[in-house]
């Protein structure tokens, strides 16, 4: 009895020391709703005494966070347990060992039955050489806005080929008359987002970066194909001739003033058209999936962010349970509901609370569903800035079409091989 | 009797020159030391090796002698950054510097009310950077930018600034000009306060104008502020970073060493090549202003 | 010098500095009363169409901008006075004294701001986190003192020599020390480089943005360019938020500029001030 007892001493002892105050603390960025993401973390503090979570902001757009988090992490600083990253940094994180991996934590199986919740692109993104080194925290993928109106006023149903788009458009630009509008507006800027501009006629026309085995399998037809398709936009007028100036949010100010026909961006679009103040198109856009070319399929360009646990955290064990509570649909309601942040779950599209905020996430789902992932590499800025400046030289007239594919080409062969 | 203070002050006064030029120093390299060296002496060391975060040797860099430095002289990209940024030099420092001076003079003139046109000189000066760049960015945006508009009512085309590789290099040294020659005004204007005013008149009494007043009078008594003013100018212009990067939405066309040695150690996460590239820069700005700093001694001397 | 032209030409020059200065400030003052949506309209509006204050309410409530403010002015202050101190002395050093090997002190002094910033940023990290001084004050002015050590100490030089070395010895003379005769004599009449070196230490420090980002983080820290450039949305640059924020982070510097620009162009040397 006597042992007894004091095997329940030391038990109690025990579990008064494993439940002290740990400290972690949350790296996201500025336009990720620090708001929300505090009333996240009360609720897990709420649920779990033991716990503080605090929370440091940084910049709101994905350079500026990376540029603080080289610094910090290349120093190993011990500082920061959990980072929100963008869906293209994994693979550089893991072979910079600057996340801890979830594996150790899960197990073969429940690790297949947890991503299987997931949309399937973010399972096939977190997991880089097999392991899984980010969780979903939430979903953005790039849509083919389009004005709702003007399309019904012709008798046009949302376009599924590029050329049915391409077709409307013109129909629609002669009719109209309209010296301000023009018709299909697409990043040209030399930002992240001209990678997607770039890759969707890749993918639209059934190709990739790389293969189903990982190994690189852009071809100079692909690429040059790609690149001539944008320029001949330009080319028919489609496009007015300065797309190479244009970032993504110049077009979505355009299309809110109403002059564009159709326009490709992220999801956050919607939002400003539908709730700005000076928003000409409200209750105006619809969108769909991007179009594909015949004999291609209708592909979006994936964005989205994940959680990771810093490798240098010093409660690695703690902050692996933070990050599947926040990649738990019970979070992703959340985000869903107060940030407008679209959900990682697909079952969640349907959800009756969250589709009466966003009554739109119905008809985004399927556009996420096709979303594909840029390439993931360890060097994955270095293939940005290769697609992207030469896309927009590409655009800016300042090479030909063939000229940029053999460029990109070469230089992504060259990056895939090692040197 | 000697009192104690004074005892302490005579003996500090009678250091030997040597002795006190050596006091004098040591706080400004304590500073100097302690901020920079550690971070040089890191950047020369880490030149040294192959130390990339996107592979294993971001943990185990590999020496490599002085490899990185030879990948530099076969590296087009560096000529062509090197070759960019000397471009800028040649075109801004002087332009900053003829654009000052200019500033400078008139701001100088007997104004009744003074502080606009002093402010007016000042102001490019309190205005970040890195917002400069974003602001002249948009001014020269082919659409949406006032100097296309103003161009557009003066009777003339849409200009495409930022997407023609030969006008977004005047663009960019128009906004560097701009920006910088009110640093190089603020010396100027300070110098030209210190050239006393019986100078001029005895000039004026003598029969000379205002043309050879100029000459003869307030440039050669204005030379040492023009080289500092240039010494310093150029050292800037050889680290052009903030301008041509917002210029340009993140793009490369026109890319200064200082550019890529951020694009190389910042997002590539190439460490070790990246600092090399940094020595190099070093490298060349230092051989450049041991040229004028020969011309600072012999004009002093 | 006396004015014995056309007044209109005093007015033209006026109006070129003027123009030249004020014009990207005008602009942005312009554009903190549009909202967004009136940067891309077709034509482009230079007046605000419908003028409103909703910028400035949401500069003030968005983000701290007065602390922003503050830590600017801390960081900037402490460096100047430091940086102005420290390279007094060394200037004086340099302007007077026989010292061996002056260009290659020359040469060290100036070589160090031949680095670019953004490769001592991982090292300087380092060290501040093992001080464990990162959100610290000190951490942003000490690099800001020491990045400015070179300008100010090179200006102070050239202001120093163009003081007669006869007033020195005459103090000297008289009894004072070679320090004494530094501050009694010296740094009063020169003082327009002593506020020249002043203000190019402080804008260096007011300007500087990627030390500032990286060792003082955190929101209660953050200095002016870093809180208003964190403005910035994940895609889009709200120009007119952006423009309240720099006409509010501005307006205080135009006025001291404006209070004080007799004292940092104006002497009080014999030269005397002209007009």
């Amino acid at each position: 009895m006597r042992k007894l007892f004091w095997l329940l001493v030391a038990v109690l002892v025990m579990s008064a020391a494993l439940a002290q105050q740990t400290r972690l603390r949350v790296f996201v960025g500025g336009q990720q709703r620090p708001d929300v993401m505090r009333k996240i973390f009360d609720l897990y503090q709420s649920k779990n005494p033991g716990v503080r979570v605090d929370l440091e902001v940084g910049g709101a757009t994905s350079d500026q966070q990376q540029q603080y988090l080289t610094t910090v992490l290349a120093s190993r600083d011990p500082s920061i347990d959990i980072i929100l990253i963008d869906v293209i940094r994994p693979a550089q994180y893991l072979a910079s060992r600057w996340a801890d991996t979830l594996d150790k934590y899960l197990p073969a199986a429940s690790r297949q039955n947890l991503l299987r919740q997931y949309l399937p692109a973010y399972s096939q993104a977190n997991v880089i050489n097999g392991q899984l080194v980010a969780l979903p925290g939430f979903a953005d993928a790039m849509f083919l806005y389009y004005r709702a109106d003007l399309l019904e006023k012709y008798g046009f149903r949302p376009p599924t080929t590029w050329d049915e788009a391409i077709q409307q458009a013109q129909t629609i630009l002669q009719r109209e008359n309209n010296p301000n509008l023009n018709g299909i507006g697409f990043i040209g800027a030399p930002a992240e987002g001209t990678v997607c501009t770039f890759l969707l006629p890749v993918w639209a026309a059934g190709g990739d970066v790389t293969n189903a085995q990982g190994q690189f399998s852009l071809t100079v037809e692909q690429a040059q194909r790609a690149l001539q398709f944008w320029v001949g936009l330009m080319d028919q007028r489609v496009s007015p001739p300065n797309m190479a100036e244009k970032p993504q949010d110049t077009i979505r100010s355009e299309m809110q003033a109403g002059r564009w026909v159709f326009g490709t961006m992220f999801a956050y679009a919607w939002n400003r058209f539908q709730n700005d103040a000076d928003s000409q198109v409200k209750g105006r856009i619809g969108v769909v999936p991007l179009p594909a070319f015949a004999g291609g399929r209708q592909a979006s360009c994936l964005g989205g962010w994940q959680w990771t646990v810093s490798d240098f955290s010093r409660n690695k064990a703690q902050a692996h349970k933070l990050v599947r509570f926040l990649s738990s649909p019970e979070v992703s309601k959340i985000l869903a509901i107060d940030a407008s942040n679209l959900p990682v779950f697909p079952a969640l599209y349907r959800d009756p609370d969250i589709l009466r905020v966003n009554p739109w996430f119905g008809q985004a789902l399927p556009v996420v569903q096709a979303a594909r992932a840029r390439p993931q590499h360890p060097r994955y800025a270095e293939i940005s800035e290769v697609i992207r400046v030469t896309t927009n030289q590409v655009l800016a007239r300042q090479k030909t079409p063939e000229q940029g594919a053999r460029e990109i080409v070469t230089r992504l062969q060259a990056i895939y091989g090692g040197r | 009797m000697i009192q104690p203070q004074s005892r302490i002050r005579r003996s500090l006064g009678d250091l030997s020159e040597r002795a006190l030029a050596f006091w004098l120093l040591v706080p400004a390299a304590l500073l100097l030391g302690l901020v920079a060296l550690y971070p040089v002496g890191r950047l020369l060391y880490t030149s040294l090796f192959r130390r990339r975060l996107t592979d294993e040797t971001g943990n185990s860099p590999v020496f490599v002698g002085l490899d990185n430095f030879v990948q530099a002289f076969s590296d087009e990209r560096f000529w062509t950054a090197l070759w960019n940024t000397l471009l800028i030099v040649l075109v801004t420092v002087p332009g900053a510097l003829v654009v000052g001076l200019g500033l400078a003079l008139l701001a100088n003139l007997p104004f009744r009310v003074k502080w606009p046109v002093r402010l007016g000189l000042l102001l490019p000066w309190a205005l970040p950077l890195v917002f400069a760049g974003l602001i002249f960015r948009w001014f020269f945006d082919s659409q949406y930018g006032v100097i296309n508009d103003v161009i557009v009512r003066l009777g003339g085309e849409r200009l495409l600034w930022v997407t023609t590789p030969e006008l977004l290099f005047w663009a960019i040294c128009l906004s560097i000009i701009w920006k910088s020659s009110s640093f190089v005004a603020l010396i100027l204007l300070a110098g030209l306060q210190v050239i006393p005013r019986e100078l001029y008149e005895s000039a004026a009494v003598d029969g000379a104008n205002r043309w050879q007043s100029f000459w003869r009078i307030t440039l050669p008594l204005l030379l040492p502020a023009i080289l500092v003013a240039a010494i310093f100018r150029t050292i800037t212009a050889f680290q052009t970073f903030d301008i041509p990067f917002a210029m340009q939405n993140g793009g490369s066309s026109f890319e200064t060493l200082a550019m890529y040695v951020r694009t190389m150690s910042i997002e590539n996460l190439n460490f070790g090549y990246g600092s090399a590239l940094a020595v190099l820069m070093f490298l060349i700005s230092f051989v450049v202003t041991l040229v004028y700093l020969r011309y600072v001694r012999g004009a002093d001397d | 010098m006396k004015w014995d032209h056309p007044r209109i030409w005093l007015w033209v020059a006026a109006a070129i500095v003027v123009i030249n200065g004020f014009f990207p400030a005008v602009w942005i003052l312009l554009t903190s009363f549009k909202t967004e949506g009136e940067l891309t309209r077709i034509p482009i509006t230079w007046l605000p169409d419908n003028p409103t204050f909703q910028n400035y309410v949401q500069a003030f409530t968005n983000a701290p901008i007065m602390r922003y403010f503050l830590n600017s002015l801390i960081v900037a202050g402490g460096a100047t006075l430091l940086c102005v101190f420290v390279s007094a002395l060394a200037a004086y050093a340099l302007a007077r004294l026989r010292i061996p090997n002056k260009t290659l002190i020359f040469s060290l002094l100036v070589g160090v701001s031949m680095f670019p910033t953004v490769t001592l940023l991982l090292p300087l990290f380092e060290m501040v986190l093992a001080l464990g001084l990162r959100n610290n004050y000190i951490a942003l002015i000490l690099p800001h003192a020491a990045l400015s050590i070179p300008v100010a100490t090179l200006v102070l030089v050239s202001f120093f020599q163009g003081i007669p070395k006869d007033l020195e010895s005459a103090a000297m003379v008289d009894g004072c020390s070679r320090l004494g005769a530094l501050w009694r004599i010296v740094v009063p009449l020169s003082a327009p480089g002593v506020f020249t070196a002043s203000i190019l230490a402080f804008v260096n420090s007011w300007d500087e943005f990627l030390l500032a980002l990286t060792l003082m983080p955190s929101q209660a820290m953050r200095t002016l360019p870093v809180g208003i450039q964190f403005l910035q949305g994940e895609y889009s640059f709200p120009w007119p938020l952006i423009s309240a924020a720099l006409v509010i982070a501005l307006v205080p510097v135009a006025l001291v500029i404006a209070i004080f620009q007799e004292r940092v162009v104006g002497g009080l040397t014999q030269g005397g001030v002209k007009g």
